[in-house]
């Protein structure tokens, strides 16, 4: 009996020394309540920020919250869509905005009447998709060669394939995905998200004859022929994590192609780990759009956070790590060249997103269109 | 080293200390405690909560709520401050509502399950789809040539009904994008098709999963893959399961902290630590859902074809029209009888309460569950009142298309209702099968709902009840509402008898409980 009990508590020690190893690994991106982590360092200043949910990783990263300590700073962020932000979330308690566009940060800047804002750093959109997509999208003239070693999603014949209303299965040669529904991008929800709103910044430029729309008539010829792109959709996310999870765990059936960062899957393939597999693949919409991400100090201690993050080639590089693409091109090629990641080097096809109160408009225009219930007439 | 067994030891008794996850009511607040508002379908992971004590340094308070109910709560506000986060199977509906998603604030997947279709063996062999591609159209086509059965939960009451709903609809529409209600309207017929095939309905998902074990009558469920893997038919086999090759729609269980909570600290631990590969592994293990995160492949289980996911509705509008149109005209209507007590013991405000109940059951309750839950189009009631002797009652049946009359008959005669006299509960509840044994069996969801608020002091007893319910061929169940002072055992008893389950209307008001049981009718 008692040599049971001897088992038996071993086993029970067992299973709390594995509780243990997983706390211990779960530290690094906890919620820093026990900062002895640091460097040894006296009290840290708490700087909070609410922030795009796609720099969450990179907020969270040990060696990030490492580098901050060394400053005195422990960072401590909230996510949410960078439109809600900008418009719905109360930023009292916060002492900077971190939203993931520029129009965002701007509406932010001016509201708040703040004299310098931060851009440490960018992101291209891209689409996240899988190479049998690829080769039927190519078959049908929507996919091409760059000429620069990437390929690209060319919105123009992807807006007259979605105003035909093709679906998957009507796509001439494609054995390989054969779903009844319709041929759409995922993207999150253009309310309340920038990844959307970033790629209706680039359809909305082709949609208005490959020019910014920069006028109010531009903006209702334009979203009557985008709208579509979110609305048939059905529901969409929030946050732009969300779709691109579905991507990586769910795969084709779920999400055949989703609008992304490009961050979000650099950071992946440069840190190993398998989570994109072989069949997956990342072209880019051309034209794209750059989202610059853009931190708004709300209060004195939160510019010290922007300008580390600016300034300090140590945040760059692990920026870099995160997928981000920083001042200086050579660091994000580095890693790229490293993890053999086929991730180009610079995008020849950018355009600029619509000035803020145009975006809004946009966006604005296609929530009447939900709110109203009925289908866009296209 | 005999720091570190102390320091395991410490770590195993806060393991053991938080054990308490679940059921209670409205937790107090604890800082270190996060309490989360959540489906039933949630239940099964509250061995692996458990641990998070240890694992993440979070304790987890479980509350459960229905799937519109829970909506409702948060979106209204109700929420705040009572819970720090909620945890359904999927935030879809609960984000149409307007002004629910300013509630919300971090959302994490956790797992994955899709709907789909589980069969017995024997009748996947029989209608080749044990084998091969098979559709929603293939399936709608069986089911309107009543080539097999099927159950389904409630798409008012129940996240997986919900689902399926959607799935069906969107799956049989011509439509290649989300449904809007011109769809909904052209695409009802083949709905109706369809749900003929539907012969048992429940509020949630594991009363399903009871009721199906029982029913040698009913060839399968339509409910998420995790339930489906685990259960066994009345014959006690395994069911074949049925991915429909033209999508469904899958349930993504978002951990979800409310924007009013404080403890955004605790909330980011656990979701961090539900997301580790072991705990992904372990839920996968024990509850049969799939892993979110892709460093954890699924299982052999799960199979290797790709799931499509068909597109879910992104209006209010049209998920509301699409339950309606269910309820109202596309399912088999239902037979529902109440058996009331109006004995004197229910004089004041009990009689009251019983008033105010069956008012809500009659469109007076505009909330998102109130709406769902009145009678439906369709529908034949009858309200049976017993004191010392039975009856007489009155049946009612609400035309489809034009509710309003019916409804305001039905509230007028439950006004009228007057408490006085004993309680002769069993031969109340024997008039009521009896009724329904002398009635042709239209292939309606029928059942009984018994509301009392004292022992059996006239009449027959239970045990002759039980004699005479042995001798009748039924499945309808005997829903069974607790009130004041009800002789709780033998009011288990009969809900045991009969195939039915017990509402407790002691705390919550009888409104809630008539509400609840409308799930399961």
């Amino acid at each position: 009996m008692k040599r049971w009990i001897g088992v038996g508590l071993a086993l029970l020690l067992g299973v709390a020394v594995v509780l243990a190893l997983v706390l211990g690994d779960d530290r690094g991106d906890g919620d820093g309540q026990g900062d002895g982590r640091g460097d040894g360092q006296g009290a840290l200043t708490t700087v909070r920020g609410v922030i795009g949910s796609e720099k969450k990783p990179f907020f969270d990263d040990a060696a990030v919250r490492a580098a901050f300590a060394r400053h005195g700073l422990r960072v401590e962020v909230d996510t949410a869509g960078s439109r809600e932000i900008a418009s719905t979330v109360d930023l009292r308690p916060y002492d900077f905005a971190f939203p993931s566009s520029v129009p965002a940060a701007e509406k932010i800047r001016q509201t708040r009447k703040i004299a310098r804002t931060y851009s440490p750093f960018y992101s291209p959109m891209a689409v996240a998709t899988f190479q049998p997509i690829v080769d039927v999208l190519a078959k049908a003239g929507v996919v091409r060669d760059s000429g620069s070693g990437y390929q690209v999603l060319d919105l123009r014949r992807f807006l007259d394939l979605v105003a035909r209303g093709t679906r998957w299965d009507a796509l001439p040669g494609n054995t390989a995905y054969r779903a009844r529904k319709r041929v759409l991008l995922t993207t999150t929800d253009v309310r309340t998200s920038n990844s959307a709103a970033m790629y209706l910044a680039a359809t909305s430029y082709v949609a208005n004859g490959d020019d910014v729309v920069s006028s109010r008539e531009q903006v209702a010829a334009a979203a009557a022929k985008i709208a579509p792109l979110f609305l048939d959709q059905g529901y969409s996310e929030s946050s732009t994590e969300a779709p691109f999870e579905d991507y990586l765990a769910l795969g084709i059936g779920k999400t055949p192609m989703v609008v992304i960062y490009e961050a979000q899957y650099a950071a992946r393939l440069f840190a190993g780990g398998g989570a994109v597999r072989p069949d997956m693949r990342l072209i880019y919409p051309a034209p794209t759009v750059l989202s610059k991400h853009t931190l708004v100090p709300l209060t004195a201690r939160a510019a010290e956070v922007g300008r580390l993050l600016q300034e300090d080639p140590e945040f760059a590089r692990l920026a870099a790590r995160h997928g981000f693409r920083t001042a200086d091109p050579g660091v994000f090629a580095d890693l790229a060249a490293k993890a053999k990641a086929p991730v180009p080097g610079s995008l020849v096809d950018v355009v600029e997103p619509p000035a803020y109160d145009r975006l809004e408009e946009l966006v604005a225009t296609i929530e009447r269109r939900y709110l109203a219930g009925a289908k866009p007439s296209s | 080293m005999r720091r570190a067994v102390t320091a395991a030891l410490a770590l195993l008794l806060a393991a053991t200390g938080a054990c308490s996850g679940g059921g209670a009511e409205s937790p107090p607040d604890d800082p270190a405690v996060l309490r989360v508002l959540a489906g039933s379908e949630i239940k099964d992971l509250e061995p692996l909560l458990a641990k998070a004590a240890g694992a993440a340094g979070v304790k987890v308070s479980l509350s459960y709520t229905g799937t519109l109910d829970g909506a409702e709560q948060v979106a209204s506000g109700a929420a705040d401050g009572r819970y720090d986060a909620v945890w359904f199977s999927s935030n879809r509906y609960l984000s149409l509502i307007d002004g629910a998603t300013a509630r919300l604030s971090t959302q994490t997947k956790i797992m994955v399950s899709p709907v789909v279709l589980g069969l017995t063996r024997a009748k996947a062999r029989e209608l080749h789809w044990d084998t091969g591609e098979v559709t929603w159209t293939d399936i709608a086509e069986a089911a309107a040539g009543h080539r097999f059965t099927f159950g389904m939960t409630n798409p008012a009451s129940s996240n997986s009904g919900f689902s399926a709903l959607v799935g069906v609809a969107a799956a049989l529409s011509d439509a290649g994008e989300a449904l809007d209600q011109a769809q909904i309207t052209a695409v009802t017929p083949k709905l109706t098709g369809f749900f003929a095939a539907q012969t048992l309905t429940a509020g949630s998902s594991g009363w399903l999963a009871d009721a199906f074990r029982r029913r040698a009558d009913v060839d399968g469920l339509i409910n998420y893959e995790s339930v489906l893997l685990g259960l066994r038919s009345a014959g006690g086999e395994p069911l074949t399961l049925v991915y429909p090759a033209d999508g469904v729609v899958t349930a993504d269980y978002p951990l979800t902290l409310l924007a009013s909570s404080p403890k955004k600290a605790q909330y980011g631990k656990l979701a961090a630590w539900l997301r580790t590969p072991a705990a992904q592994r372990e839920i996968m293990t024990t509850t049969a859902r799939r892993p979110i995160v892709p460093e954890v492949p699924p299982d052999a289980r799960f199979g290797t074809a790709p799931l499509l996911e068909l597109p879910f509705p992104n209006r209010r509008s049209a998920a509301d029209a699409l339950i309606s149109a269910y309820l109202n005209k596309v399912r088999r209507p239902s037979r529902t009888l109440f058996v009331l007590d109006t004995s004197g013991s229910m004089e004041g405000d009990r009689i009251a309460a019983l008033r105010a109940a069956l008012a809500t059951l009659t469109g007076a309750d505009t909330s998102v569950s109130g709406r769902f839950s009145r009678f439906r189009d369709r529908e034949t009631v009858t309200l049976l009142p017993f004191n010392t002797g039975t009856g007489p009652g009155s049946t009612f049946t609400v035309p489809e298309g034009d509710p309003a009359p019916v409804l305001a008959r039905i509230r007028a005669y439950g006004d009228g209702l007057e408490a006085g006299g004993g309680t002769a509960i069993y031969d109340g509840l024997r008039a009521a099968y009896q009724t329904l044994g002398s009635e042709q069996d239209g292939g309606s969801f029928t059942s009984v709902v018994l509301m009392t608020d004292g022992e059996n002091t006239d009449g027959s007893s239970y045990e002759d009840f039980a004699a005479f319910h042995r001798t009748l061929n039924t499945h309808v169940p005997t829903f069974v509402v607790l009130f004041g002072d009800s002789d709780v055992s033998e009011m288990r008893q009969v809900s045991d008898l009969t195939g039915g389950a017990v509402f407790d209307a002691r705390q919550a008001s009888l409104a809630s409980a008539f509400k609840e049981i409308r799930g399961y009718q």
